[in-house]
């Protein structure tokens, strides 16, 4: 069960930050500037003319992002944009049209549309506002496929965080020539912190594992497993407590019969460590099938994958033999402490 | 055979060899062995007796590196055993080496592992000091062979007869080609027949093996067949 949670918990983190490095590779965002202070962020809106100084700065496209209930059961992420952001040209519009700044019009993702049964033309309530829904949109990031994107105005006003964004999106002018892009994006993190101190510009694939919420998912997926994990433990010890004490005679021939301590303990070791690997293999068939609920359900399904990534299954695996061996260990240090005669009497 | 109380003499001259042994328990409320000095030559069939409780269990435990003294020494071929060192400067063994080496152990509940096979549990002694799996199993088969189980190579413990497990034991206890060979009570859970069988078998071994065999049993008249024999009463030799 320990394993089945670490697999479910960390997987479905995992999956949740792959789908906001989707989200900002598909856009093509090379950087997000953000505040150096890591809960609740949010940047002045007016460093815009700023950023658009900086002579490897392409584009500095505004964004707001907020989880929101849109109804008692589904939360989804909600983006502001500016209707002209570059950010659309990841986004495939499969009904209707792109919104307008100042009005309050929302596009769906398909995936949130489909679950909540919107189509262009009908409307849908945040926070008590009503939004016309004006387009349909396609995305390859599941964040995007199961969210709502906003006029950034719109967004600000019921987030109340006008003149205030959550990060600017950074695309960067084409390296020149005899500079790697590596060298062009450090260039550019060290000019934007150098013209706006107290903000950071982040690579998009650190802000994809590093933004709070991916962060805050990661903390409280292993926090929950390392629980799950260490209760496992815990029944694994007992397990192999129970089984030294039945098999004690049995160690006590062993002894006899010349076997060294060490030996003897490597033999419990090894099968705590077994015991360990098979139930880390069940967990693991748990954890995923706990994975594909997830992906099924409406609530969770704009974040979970259903794909177990190697890794994670791997972690699992070495994990719970590791966990197996750990909890064995003390079994088999007093299994292997007991003198033959002292075992072979045992009843 | 002899019943004459056996003299200590120079570690040399004896296989195996006990000086002054004491065994208590409890702090030492309980006494199991007093004092117990004797010498056993190489190739011979001791039989130790005496009533329960008169510590000839205990005796043999210690001959055999199961238990360790709380006084006195047990040496093998003049090396301590289960010590560093002793006061004479005589080398030693350590328990485990000499267990898995030198000794071979037959017990009156047989004490096979009941998730092996005849053939598996006989190879038990052999998992502890290396060598080749083919050349070990190979060694067992020719043992129980050699005991007449031919056709119960691959039976559990529980679809054996009592004197089939006590064979197989015994198969166990040669398979190290050990130099002595412990049997406590080793017909003690088998009828008179099974008995009669298997102390032939114990002296048939004995004999073509050439080793020493030192058997504890309260029957006289197994003790009788032996080369020598001790008799011990309140942890103490008394004849």
């Amino acid at each position: 069960m320990g394993i089945g949670a670490f697999v479910a918990l960390v997987g479905f983190s995992r999956s949740f930050e792959h789908a906001w490095l989707e989200m900002y590779e598909s856009a093509g965002t090379d950087l997000a500037v953000v505040q150096k202070t890591f809960l609740n962020t949010s940047v002045d809106q007016g460093i815009a003319p700023v950023l658009a100084r900086i002579p490897q700065i392409q584009i500095a496209a505004p964004m707001v992002i907020n989880m929101m209930a849109v109804t008692p059961e589904v939360n989804t992420l909600v983006y502001g944009w500016k209707a002209d952001t570059f950010e659309f040209s990841a986004l495939n519009i499969l009904e209707g049209r792109r919104f307008r700044d100042g009005q309050q019009e929302a596009m769906l993702g398909e995936l949130l549309a489909g679950s909540l049964n919107k189509k262009v033309g009908d409307s849908i309530d945040l926070q008590g506002s009503e939004f016309k829904v004006v387009g349909i949109f396609r995305s390859g990031s599941a964040l995007e496929a199961g969210a709502i994107i906003l006029p950034l105005d719109e967004m600000q006003s019921l987030s109340g965080m006008t003149g205030k964004v959550t990060a600017f999106h950074v695309q960067l002018k084409p390296a020149p020539a005899g500079v790697s892009p590596a060298q062009w994006r450090q260039q550019a993190e060290t000019a934007v912190e150098n013209a706006l101190p107290g903000l950071r510009a982040v690579p998009a694939a650190e802000r994809a594992s590093n933004n709070q919420l991916v962060t805050l998912a990661h903390a409280a997926a292993w926090g929950t497993s390392l629980i799950a994990l260490l209760v496992a433990a815990l029944g694994i010890a007992n397990t192999m407590a129970m089984s030294v004490f039945e098999r004690t005679k049995e160690i006590g021939v062993l002894r006899a019969m010349g076997w060294s301590r060490r030996r003897v303990m490597a033999l419990i070791l090894v099968e705590a460590g077994a015991l360990g690997l098979a139930g880390g293999a069940v967990g693991v068939l748990l954890g995923w099938g706990a994975l594909s609920i997830l992906g099924a359900l409406p609530q969770t399904a704009s974040i979970a994958s259903t794909t177990l990534p190697v890794a994670t299954l791997l972690e699992g695996l070495l994990m719970a033999t590791v966990v197996g061996i750990a909890a064995g260990s003390v079994p088999a240090w007093r299994g292997a402490q007991l003198s033959p005669v002292e075992a072979l009497r045992h009843e | 055979m002899s019943d004459a109380p056996v003299a200590v003499a120079a570690a040399a001259e004896w296989l195996l060899e006990v000086r002054d042994l004491k065994k208590s328990y409890e702090g030492g409320r309980i006494e199991a062995l007093r004092g117990v000095s004797l010498g056993i030559a190489a190739g011979d069939f001791l039989a130790i007796t005496g009533p329960s409780g008169s510590g000839k269990s205990t005796l043999l435990h210690l001959l055999g590196g199961l238990d360790v003294a709380t006084e006195g020494t047990v040496l093998f071929r003049g090396q301590v055993v289960g010590k560093s060192s002793n006061a004479d400067g005589a080398g030693s063994i350590d328990l485990d080496t000499y267990r898995a080496r030198w000794a071979g152990f037959i017990f009156q509940s047989f004490h096979l592992l009941p998730s092996l096979n005849a053939i598996e549990n006989v190879q038990v002694p052999m998992l502890g000091t290396g060598g080749h799996r083919h050349g070990q199993e190979e060694r067992a088969r020719a043992l129980l062979v050699e005991l007449g189980l031919e056709h119960r190579l691959h039976q559990y413990p529980t679809q054996l007869s009592a004197g089939e497990r006590q064979r197989v034991a015994i198969a166990r206890s040669l398979v190290n080609n050990p130099q002595v060979l412990l049997a406590d009570e080793p017909t003690g859970n088998l009828d008179s027949v099974n008995s009669a069988k298997i102390l032939e078998l114990l002296a048939e071994v004995q004999a073509r093996h050439g080793m020493t065999l030192i058997m504890v049993t309260h029957d006289e008249s197994i003790a009788a067949s032996a080369h020598r024999h001790v008799r011990m009463r309140d942890g103490r030799i008394c004849d």
